[in-house]
């Protein structure tokens, strides 16, 4: 295997805007070629700090990381339209940058030549736009509107055309931003497929995303960038895990902290005696903006985990739609308790309840709860539409009186190779009869 | 220097499709089209006509330029290519900027559109000026000849003169956006300070040699006026003093953009 992208030290400056600025960058970059060099560290921004990795031949790599955290510069020097501040990048190879789809065209002029200037600004001779024309028009599905100028494309539309140029010029390495996250479902999951094949050819791809979900799915290897700097770079899985822990710990952390400063506040009120305190409490609000609150409970029982494991038990978060399931809680009581119910609830990123049963539900009475404890709630076949979910679990009492319930717990993905919209995804096969009649299946 | 001339010939294929969208894109969607085009330069050409042949009836002497309109005409349509190619060249990498920050790009050749856009619409009203010299010679004035065949000589030097200062302005105008403003008010002064109302001799002597030799534009009018209009041979002296110019001035450009392109993406 060789390595086909090879970064080295790059680290990446950016300059502050600021008025007054133009002369010394003017200078500074007839100078020394570079617009940071004239200006003082607190002048410019460090967008990617010191940052190493090879890709190998073949390979599906994918950066992942928060806004603001350079993937976006990163694959811009990939891609070659910015130049590093220091460090080397070496690249074997053709390079074709899905980064802003159809950056380029035209909006007065047809879909058919905006094809050819595309192709040619993606480095595609005439001729080979020619016989690669009526691929790129049936993949990106605009046939009946590609003699239309496209101002009357709709945003998908603009990205569908896009995408097809750009994955018909034929390169070695791909590198994708984000931008499948643009257009419908089916023509999300058409370029996944495409870029699959493309894999498949031993060609390579580098991949930023959010969706860490399809980092898992897609990716041998994934690196974590965290405010410009190499936080971790391994197998996908593990650098997810890692990511979302950090999240939910950044997240527990900010709640953490607004607590803290809420009870700063109540304390300073109270100290300062009532009438201080009204003008206070009038100036500055307290409550400012209702925290969504993760955790409660009196804690008399206690959840001290939550994991999630396939049925071999082995401890996984991403799974396909219909694999066996197992949620498994550790709690503790260090009082005995008799009333008790466990519970467990799905949840969509947006918030939709998914499902949620407890041990009450199912008819289980309970008896004694004392000391530390595991139990299991396991599915055979989950059967949710592809995407992420986020798990609640609880114990409580039969009344609903709180011990501990604890929120967004735990987050996992599931993935299908089919499609479908809404949560549910049960299993499903199309049957007719009569005057119906269906052709040659649609390749996905 | 090499680095662009050089840039520019490898992606030839590409800046010619784009001179062709940037031509298409302009008449789509109008009536007459290509006709526009005309209208700015023929109505320069009234205007100037009824105001230096009926308004001040100029006595230019020693000078046969009549019919004035052939005259005015042989000098405007380049300078209308020239003060159009910069005016717009020097904005092409602001306009364009979402092409260049997002994806790989050659900027060099955005600044050359405009260039070759206006040149192909000097070259589409030159049939009108063909036209008017063969009418003048027919009436007997002693306009154009066999040396009017040289235009194409003084287009292509030219050509690269004004290559050179679009594409130095091009990438300054991406520090200063001053450049614009700028550019206009020179634009407008230069074409009193270039021979195109008048010839060369009209001009007190210190004038003349500081035109002559200072505005890079002078020989090249000079030759319009000469070469094509009067149908004189061109002159060696002329020939050498347009190439020191289309030289240094694409040296000079090239050299510059070169400089300014690898931090071109991040300050535009």
């Amino acid at each position: 295997m060789t390595a086909v992208i090879e970064v080295d030290g790059l680290t990446k400056l950016y300059r502050r805007s600021a008025p007054g600025y133009q002369l010394r960058t003017l200078k500074s970059a007839l100078l020394e070629r570079s617009l940071t060099a004239g200006l003082k560290p607190e002048d410019t921004i460090q967008a990617i700090e010191e940052v190493n990795f090879a890709v190998q031949e073949g390979e599906a790599f994918a950066v992942i990381g928060s806004n603001g955290s350079g993937k976006s510069t990163l694959l811009k020097i990939l891609a070659g339209i910015l130049k590093p501040t220091a460090g080397h990048v070496r690249i074997r190879g053709r390079v074709a940058a899905l980064i802003e789809l159809g950056a380029g065209f035209h909006p007065e002029i047809s879909g058919r030549e905006n094809v050819y200037i595309n192709g040619a600004v993606l480095g595609l001779p005439r001729r080979e736009v020619e016989r690669r024309f009526d691929e790129i028009v049936e993949f990106s599905g605009l046939a009946d509107f590609i003699d239309e100028p496209v101002k009357n494309y709709s945003s998908g539309m603009y990205v569908r055309l896009g995408f097809s140029v750009a994955i018909h010029t034929d390169p070695d390495i791909l590198l994708v931003d984000e931008v499948l996250a643009v257009g419908d479902e089916a023509f999300a999951h058409k370029c996944v497929r495409k870029i699959e094949e493309f894999l498949a050819k031993g060609r390579t791809v580098l991949l930023v995303s959010h969706s860490l979900g399809l980092v898992e799915e897609f990716a041998d290897r994934c690196l974590w960038l965290d405010r410009g700097r190499q936080r971790l770079l391994a197998e996908p899985r593990r650098v997810a895990d890692a990511y979302r822990q950090a999240v939910a710990e950044s997240e527990g952390h900010q709640h953490k902290e607004a607590k803290k400063q809420r009870q700063e506040q109540i304390e300073s009120l109270d100290s300062a005696g009532e009438v201080v305190s009204d003008a206070v409490a009038e100036d500055q609000p307290v409550a400012e903006e209702p925290e969504e609150v993760l955790r409660w409970g009196s804690r008399e029982a206690e959840i001290m985990s939550a994991r999630m494991l396939d049925l071999l038990g082995n401890e996984r978060y991403n799974f396909s739609t219909g694999d066996g399931v197992v949620f498994e809680i550790r709690a503790r009581a260090d009082r005995a308790l008799e009333d008790f119910v466990f519970g467990v609830g799905l949840f969509t990123f947006r918030g939709v309840e998914v499902w949620g049963t407890n041990t009450h539900l199912a008819g289980m009475r309970p008896k004694t709860f004392s000391g530390d404890a595991t139990v299991r709630l396991q599915c055979p076949e989950l059967r949710l539409a592809p995407g992420e979910y986020l798990l609640d679990v609880a114990v409580h009492a039969r009344d609903g009186y709180p011990y501990d319930y604890h929120r967004q717990i735990l987050s996992f993905s599931l993935i299908s190779s089919e499609t479908g919209v809404g949560v549910y995804f049960p299993r499903h096969e199309w049957q007719s009869e009569g005057g119906v009649n269906w052709g040659e299946p649609v390749r996905q | 220097m090499f680095e662009v001339t050089r840039r520019l010939l490898r992606y030839r294929g590409l800046l010619a499709t784009l001179v062709v969208r940037e031509l298409k894109a302009r008449y789509r969607g109008s009536v007459l089209g290509f006709f526009w085009s005309l209208v700015n330069p023929l109505l320069m050409l009234a205007v100037y006509s009824f105001v230096f042949t009926v308004i001040f009836k100029p006595r230019f002497a020693g000078a046969d330029l009549d019919p004035y309109p052939l005259f005015l005409m042989t000098g405007l349509f380049p300078w209308i290519w020239v003060s159009t190619s910069m005016l717009e060249g020097s904005q092409s990498l602001m306009a364009n900027a979402g092409l260049i920050r997002k994806a790989v790009f050659p900027a060099e050749i955005l600044p050359m559109i405009a260039v070759f856009a206006n040149l192909v619409h000097f070259l589409l009203a030159l049939p009108i000026l063909a036209a008017g010299l063969a009418v003048g010679r027919y009436l007997g004035h002693p306009v154009a000849g066999w040396w009017s065949g040289a235009l194409p000589v003084v287009v292509v030097l030219e050509f690269f003169a004004v290559g050179g200062i679009t594409l130095a302005l091009a990438a300054l105008n991406v520090h200063f956006k001053d450049i614009r403003d700028i550019l206009i008010n020179v634009l407008s002064l230069l074409l009193y300070l270039t021979p195109i109302l008048y010839p060369l001799q009209q001009l007190p002597r210190a004038g003349r040699w500081a035109v002559h030799w200072l505005n890079p534009f002078a020989p090249f009018a000079t030759a319009f006026q000469e070469v094509v209009f009067h149908g004189d041979p061109l002159r060696l002296g002329l020939v050498a003093h347009m190439v020191g110019w289309a030289i240094v001035l694409w040296a000079l450009g090239s050299w510059l953009f070169h400089r300014l392109s690898d931090n071109l993406v991040e300050a535009v």
